[in-house]
């Protein structure tokens, strides 16, 4: 069996010892143990996308992410983004700048996915981020200015 | 489900091979389950499923993870992810079924979700892999301990895969190289939800006909599987709204259609010639003449 796979977390860049078990969803570990709470959650069951994260470059809902599974990965929550004293990523200024953040509950989840996406597919075009934003939900925009702000990065990194 | 730690005991447990796998879950029969993305166990307390006390984790297996597409065939790793099969099955390709159920489900799910796990979580009636591998012949890899046997995914029950079983792999054929195929889906949302009816259809046309059809459906009963009678109906018709209302009309009749929480089986039943008319039309217009 494989022991190397202790409960040890790398979480944006840094290693964290855990003793929480297997099962406990890593949103709660990210929230609750780590004071990680950039991460939301919303519907606590993988609808709503609110606590999207990345494990290993992938990205997942967090709230049914068992921590046991993330151990010995490296996971990336929107604290990973940009840091407090660096500049906003040029996603999250054009989220700013369009006005794609209203109560900002869905926020973190959406960045984490549009993150995604652009980093898989660079020039997204609407179709794309519409299907990439099926798991993601938000009860106050009405997605445009998210999908504008989305197209905007996009447009200024080509 | 109570979120407090105690809500969160079972064992999970991590092999190194296949072989370690199966010989944990042979020991630890149904006390026991293989998980690799976990998003049924963790949902499991709130659709009042009962859970284990020991899981095996399989999916950082490598050799549960491969997964090679060949033209008309394609042999998946038990482990492989949604993700996985949407990025690396030709969607216009005799294969282009298995690639469209597997964009069904939104990225952050369908990069933990995996083959077997979409076979055998029951009752799970939407389970979108399991009509597209159906119309695609599946036959799945199977481990009980030492034992190794290959079954077809139609014959699948909760019998024949026990307790301490581990599915190690998938084989998908499509009925012919030039084979025509599509799965669609109705759902509440136009996206990122579980389809209230779906069919996964596969066709051969010999010049405007219907000459052979493979024809599954989900989420209407308890568990996918495909229809003779609307597969011999379509034989001889065209890609056309004809063809399909009257094999919507005959599914509507053949199958035990289940209601769900998003629709009862009525509005099921009613919808299906609509179903069967989006999916004839998207193989018409994919151009190809078989
Ligand atoms: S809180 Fe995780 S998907 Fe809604
Ligand atoms: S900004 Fe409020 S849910 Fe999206």
């Amino acid at each position: 069996m494989n022991d190397a796979i202790a409960s040890t977390l790398t979480i944006n860049g840094r290693e964290h010892d855990l003793d929480v078990p297997p099962f406990y969803p890593l949103a709660v570990v990210l929230r609750e143990e780590l004071g990680l709470t950039g991460t939301k959650t919303g519907c606590f069951e993988g609808r709503c996308g609110a606590c999207t994260v990345s494990v290993d470059g992938q990205t997942v809902v967090s709230c049914i992410y068992p921590v046991g599974l993330a151990y010995g990965k490296s996971v990336r929550t929107v604290e990973g983004l940009a840091h407090a004293t660096q500049p906003l990523t040029p996603l999250q200024q054009n989220f700013l700048e369009a006005g794609a953040v209203q109560c900002g509950i869905c926020t973190p989840g959406m960045l984490m996915t549009l993150t995604d996406l652009l980093e898989r597919v660079p020039q997204p075009s609407e179709d794309d981020v519409r299907d990439a934003l099926a798991g993601n939900l938000c009860r106050c925009t009405g997605y445009r200015k998210i999908i504008e702000a989305t197209l905007a990065t996009a447009e200024a990194g080509s | 489900m109570a979120r407090t730690k105690d809500a969160y005991v079972p064992e999970l447990i991590h092999p190194d091979t296949v072989d370690e796998a199966a010989s944990e879950l042979a020991r630890l029969g149904k006390d026991g389950e293989a998980i690799a993305g976990a998003t049924w166990v963790m949902l499991g307390p709130l659709y009042r499923r009962p859970t284990k006390m020991h899981y095996v984790a399989v999916g950082r297996l490598p050799e549960l993870t491969n997964l090679a597409v060949n033209g008309e065939s394609a042999s998946i790793g038990a482990a492989v992810t949604f993700s996985q099969l949407a990025d690396s099955v030709d969607p216009d390709g005799p294969l282009a079924v298995l690639n469209e159920a597997a964009l069904g489900t939104p990225r952050a799910i369908g990069n933990v979700a995996t083959v077997a796990g979409n076979i055998c979580v029951h009752p799970y009636p939407a389970a979108d892999l399991v009509p597209a591998l159906l119309v695609l012949d599946a036959s799945i890899d199977v481990r009980n301990g030492d034992v190794a046997t290959t079954q077809q995914l139609a014959e699948l029950s909760n019998a024949s895969l026990g307790p301490g079983s581990l599915v190690t792999g998938v084989s998908a054929n499509a009925i012919s190289p030039r084979a025509l195929s599509c799965h669609e889906r109705l759902t509440v949302r136009a996206s990122g939800e579980e389809a209230v009816a779906s069919v996964a259809l596969a066709v051969e046309l010999d010049g405007g006909a219907i000459k052979s059809a493979r024809v599954a459906f989900g989420a209407l009963e308890t568990r996918s599987r495909r229809c003779a009678e609307v597969e011999a109906a379509l034989v001889g018709g065209a890609l056309g709204d004809e063809t399909a209302i009257a094999a919507g009309n005959l599914a509507a009749e053949a199958l035990d259609v289940v209601g769900g929480p998003d629709a009862p089986a009525d509005y099921k039943r009613q919808i299906l010639p609509g179903l069967m008319k989006r999916a004839l039309a998207r193989l018409a217009a994919s151009g190809k003449d078989g």
